[in-house]
């Protein structure tokens, strides 16, 4: 229920019909709001959240609403902001390969027209399907050619950021090096939303490369250790594959037909330089071990099922009984993860970067028996130093297992500075590590 | 004969830090204190009260606790190379030197990471570990001598980033001494997106003011399989600039993009490290490619077409390992090679966006112009990182103050560009004024507020990187900060 005077309010800052009732009266993944607000530019957005602050309302953010199963103990607030309606490129600086772009961009359509451009923001989010930028920026999304690349951290050259009280604060610059000042671009990066509406993103681009193929190396079920030692071995030499993901058997079966563990190597560079790293791959592949090499077009087509495969379905009409999880770990834990997530029952499959340590698995069960089966698979992991993220997962999951694990001992700093940014608490309560 | 007199101290303080680090690790008298006046920005000197030396992490923290509950203000240092003051003891502080923690900790091939001491050399890193095919890509030009945990407090860049990318690219973890002395860790293991605020990316770059480095985990990198580098004259600095456009357009990404306009050559033909440049030229390119061997020769048969087409004099591929590394030296030398043409010089660090070089260095000579200096031109032009030396006689009543306004007018002019006024020196001391040029009242308050959450007393490296208080909130603030303690 809304009061008449929310209503008012926003729809003198709103065209009615960007300004929405929210009927339902429970969520399955929460993060809702109960009214619904698509604001069309910055001014906009200011004011929904300068009236927010005053009236002490809270605010839950999002895109099109692709990670409302990411964190967040709360079913609704008192206001849902989409970007979605906020969207498009700001400018495009094609010789000083950098964009600016308003959050609501779809990913997808970013990368499309970049690409008619000879160019690409170089990540490559697992959950691109129906993603925002805004939304891939304010969870630092990676995939598996982080491992060339980098993640959103490492992009983002400049922000505009409305603050919960509804001032504009400019991060970063223009420029795609700079120290000036705090570098304040990191804080709103992966900072889910809790420290400010982002309303403009600024990012460093990259060439399309000239020629790319993608390896595919699967292990017969008695040579899994061979794994460990031909991505030892590659990660030595000086070849530069921009991936080196493994996938368990489970996914590899989805994606290629063929139920083994399998390492998915993909090349980016001139053609010459593709063709000789196959090759050299081919010249040291395990004996036992299948190669396979996928042209451009199949490469394009293999990683849009494997996108696909990981899509986040949060309608209402999904049944909630599927988690996915990311963990961290060395990058040599990164096999042991995966043999441990084929042992787990509910494990529909997952995967995980041999150069970068980033996992993910993917979950399907009662919600008792994913409570359990995340909680004995972060006992694994923080064995072996790392931790484990829901990454998604229904409301009433999210309210029974820690979806980001204990906060760390200097959670006081990350404290510090919520409270100094949002001192009301007003933008996505309860969304981030420790309550944040 | 001295190490009597270090004994010879009326002031508390100073015994009951000797008492912490030893006596031998801390100065006190004045003789002993100047060298610590100033760090690589010599325009300002101020005397620090003392210099501590701890030799680890558990010293470190005992000497900040002290301090701040003592209400004794307090900075860290590393090699003192830093370009724009900021290890200068604006308030007579405690110089807590980390010189003597520079422990290679541990380097862990497999999963491509080592941890250091604050005090270890960036180049020694790279020394230690290249007969493993290994190196650490930031590479300042003063790499050889300074250190890594300077470095993060300034997020470094160097040569070849435009490839690699600038420190905190490559900062894993940190294990840090918080202005009241409590030790924490941020990242464990070389383990990627810890869940929370990005703390690592905030304390890289903030210049010393939000807590101290004892321990850092960075990214080491296999090296490229092959690099090529190739020298290009141009009698034009517009064609030169083009060509540097050009370059980035055919989908190359080179590992390192440079430029130097006329009167930098000069200066690098007449200092130690000559190499027989013309000197009737406007501009010469240095470009590095790298990567896979295979690839290498079409990326160079590409740049020379494009230095042909931008009508360039003449372009030459390095023969050999030998002479791709006589052109560094020439290059990487090239801030101190002013000395030889000019008693003084001061070195800029704005950034511009590529697109703007030909306006910007029209800007430039407008400005050396107007103030009747000569200034000279390094640039990462690959990332548009301008580096204009001002020639300066600081003998010359009246010379510094214009060349220190010829400086900041530099930063205006790329600040007009959309660019920044710094790409990797920092703010420092230097330009804490020219902030103005890029962020509003409120900008910089957001800023100083995050400060506050990790130094709220600020007895951590106070009045850097912020203009002084006076137009923005900062004042108000400060006094409230004073008459709460």
């Amino acid at each position: 229920m809304i009061t008449a005077d929310v209503w008012k309010e926003l729809t003198s800052i709103l065209p009615a019909d960007h300004v929405q009732e929210q009927k339902t009266a429970e969520t399955r993944y929460g993060n809702d709001g109960q009214v619904l607000v698509f604001p069309r530019t910055e001014e906009e957005i200011a004011a929904i959240l300068t009236f927010a602050s005053t009236a002490e309302k809270k605010v839950n953010v999002c895109g099109c609403g692709s990670k409302r199963g990411l964190g967040g103990t709360e079913d609704t607030a008192d206001i849902l902001l989409s970007t979605a309606s906020f969207r498009g490129i700001k400018e495009h600086s094609v010789g000083d390969m950098t964009i600016f772009v308003k959050p609501g961009t779809p990913f997808r359509e970013l990368q499309d027209y970049l690409a008619s451009h000879g160019q690409k923001l170089p990540i490559d989010p697992i959950h691109a399907e129906n993603a925002t930028i805004g939304g891939v920026i304010a969870a630092n999304e990676s995939g598996p050619k982080r491992l060339a690349y980098g993640s959103a951290r490492d992009l983002v050259i400049g922000l505009r950021v409305a603050y919960a009280n509804g001032e504009i604060i400019r991060t970063g610059g223009k420029v795609v090096k700079n120290v000036a000042g705090y570098d304040m671009n990191k804080l709103f990066v992966g900072s889910m939303g809790t420290l400010g509406v982002i309303t403009e993103i600024g990012l460093k681009l990259r060439p399309l490369p000239e020629h790319e193929s993608l390896v595919l190396l699967s292990f017969p079920e008695g040579d899994i250790d061979d794994i460990q030692a031909f991505s030892e071995k590659l990660m030595k030499s000086r070849m530069e594959p921009v991936s080196l993901e493994l996938l368990t058997p489970a996914l590899a079966e989805t994606l290629t037909g063929d139920a083994s563990f399998t390492l998915a190597a993909a090349l980016e560079d001139v053609a010459s330089s593709v063709f000789y790293q196959e090759d050299y791959i081919r010249n040291i592949q395990p004996a036992n071990a299948r190669l396979s090499i996928l042209n451009v077009e199949e490469a394009g087509a293999f990683w849009e099922r494997f996108q696909h495969t990981f899509a986040l379905d949060t309608s209402e009409q999904h049944q909630g009984t599927e988690v996915l999880v990311k963990i961290g770990v060395q990058h040599s834990d990164v096999l042991e993860v995966l043999k441990e997530g084929e042992r787990e029952a509910l494990c529909e499959g997952g995967h995980g970067g041999m150069g970068h340590g980033l996992c993910q698995l993917h979950l399907k069960g009662d919600k008792k028996q994913l409570a359990d089966s995340i909680s004995s698979l972060r006992e694994a992991v923080e064995e072996k130093g790392g931790y484990l993220v829901v990454q998604h997962a229904s409301l009433a999951l999210r309210r029974e297992v820690s979806v980001w694990g204990e906060p760390p001992a200097h959670f006081f700093l990350m404290e510090g500075i919520k409270t100094k940014i949002d001192p009301q608490r007003t933008l996505n309560p309860k969304r981030f590590v420790g309550g944040l | 004969m001295r190490r009597k007199k270090r004994l010879q101290t009326n002031d508390k303080h100073i015994k009951n830090l000797a008492a912490i680090v030893g006596e031998k690790e801390i100065l006190f008298h004045k003789e002993d204190l100047t060298a610590y006046e100033n760090d690589g920005f010599t325009i300002h000197s101020y005397l620090p009260k003392a210099v501590v030396f701890p030799k680890n992490t558990e010293e470190t923290a005992e000497i900040v606790s002290y301090l701040s509950r003592n209400d004794l203000p307090f900075l860290a240092r590393g090699a003192g190379t830093g370009l724009s003051g900021g290890a200068v003891p604006l308030n007579g502080e405690v110089i807590i030197s980390l010189v003597k923690m520079k422990r290679l900790l541990n380097v862990d091939l497999k999963n491509r990471c080592a941890v250091v001491e604050p005090g270890y050399v960036n180049l020694t890193l790279t020394n230690s570990i290249s007969d493993k095919g290994y190196y650490y890509a930031p590479d300042p030009s003063s790499q050889y001598c300074c250190t890594i945990g300077g470095n993060v407090a300034e997020n470094a860049g160097g040569a070849h980033c435009l490839k690699y990318g600038v420190t905190t690219n490559h900062i894993l973890g940190l294990e840090v001494v918080t202005p009241d002395g409590a030790i924490i860790e941020i990242g464990k293991n070389g383990i990627m997106d810890v869940p929370g605020y990005d703390l690592l990316g905030i304390l890289t770059g903030s210049e010393g003011t939000l807590g101290i480095v004892t321990k850092i985990t960075v990214r080491i990198l296999t090296h490229p399989e092959e690099k090529k580098t190739v020298l290009a004259y141009f009698d034009d600095v517009a064609d030169g600039s083009q060509a540097v456009s050009d370059i980035v357009s055919e989908g190359i990404v080179p590992a390192a993009l440079e430029m130097m306009d006329g009167t930098a050559i000069e200066a690098v033909e007449s200092a130690a490290y000559p190499v027989g440049h013309p000197k009737d030229i406007e501009a010469l390119l240095l470009i590095e490619v790298d990567g896979i061997s295979a690839g290498i020769e079409e990326q160079i048969n590409k740049i020379l077409d494009v230095c042909e087409k931008r009508n360039v004099r003449s372009v030459k591929v390095a023969e050999d390992e030998q002479e791709r590394a006589r052109w560094w030296a020439n290059r990487k030398t090239g801030f101190g090679a002013m000395g030889a043409i000019s008693p003084d010089y001061l070195v800029q660090d704005g950034v511009i966006p590529r697109s703007t070089l030909p306006q910007v260095l029209g800007r430039i000579r407008e400005i050396s112009q107007e103030y009747g200096l000569r200034i000279a031109n390094i640039f990462h032009a690959g990332d548009g990182n301008l580096h204009p030396l001002i020639l300066f006689d600081s003998r010359i009543p009246g010379e510094t103050d214009k060349a220190l306004e010829a400086g900041s007018a530099c930063l205006q002019a790329c600040a007009d560009v959309g660019g920044s006024i710094t790409g990797e020196h920092g703010v420092g001391i230097e330009k804490r004024e020219e902030m103005r040029f890029v962020f509003s009242d409120k900008e910089i308050e957001a800023q100083t507020n995050i400060r506050e959450v990790f130094n709220p007393y600020y007895l951590l490296n106070a009045g850097k990187l912020f203009p002084s208080p006076g137009r923005c909130g900062e004042v108000k603030k400060e006094e409230k900060a004073a008459a709460s303690k």
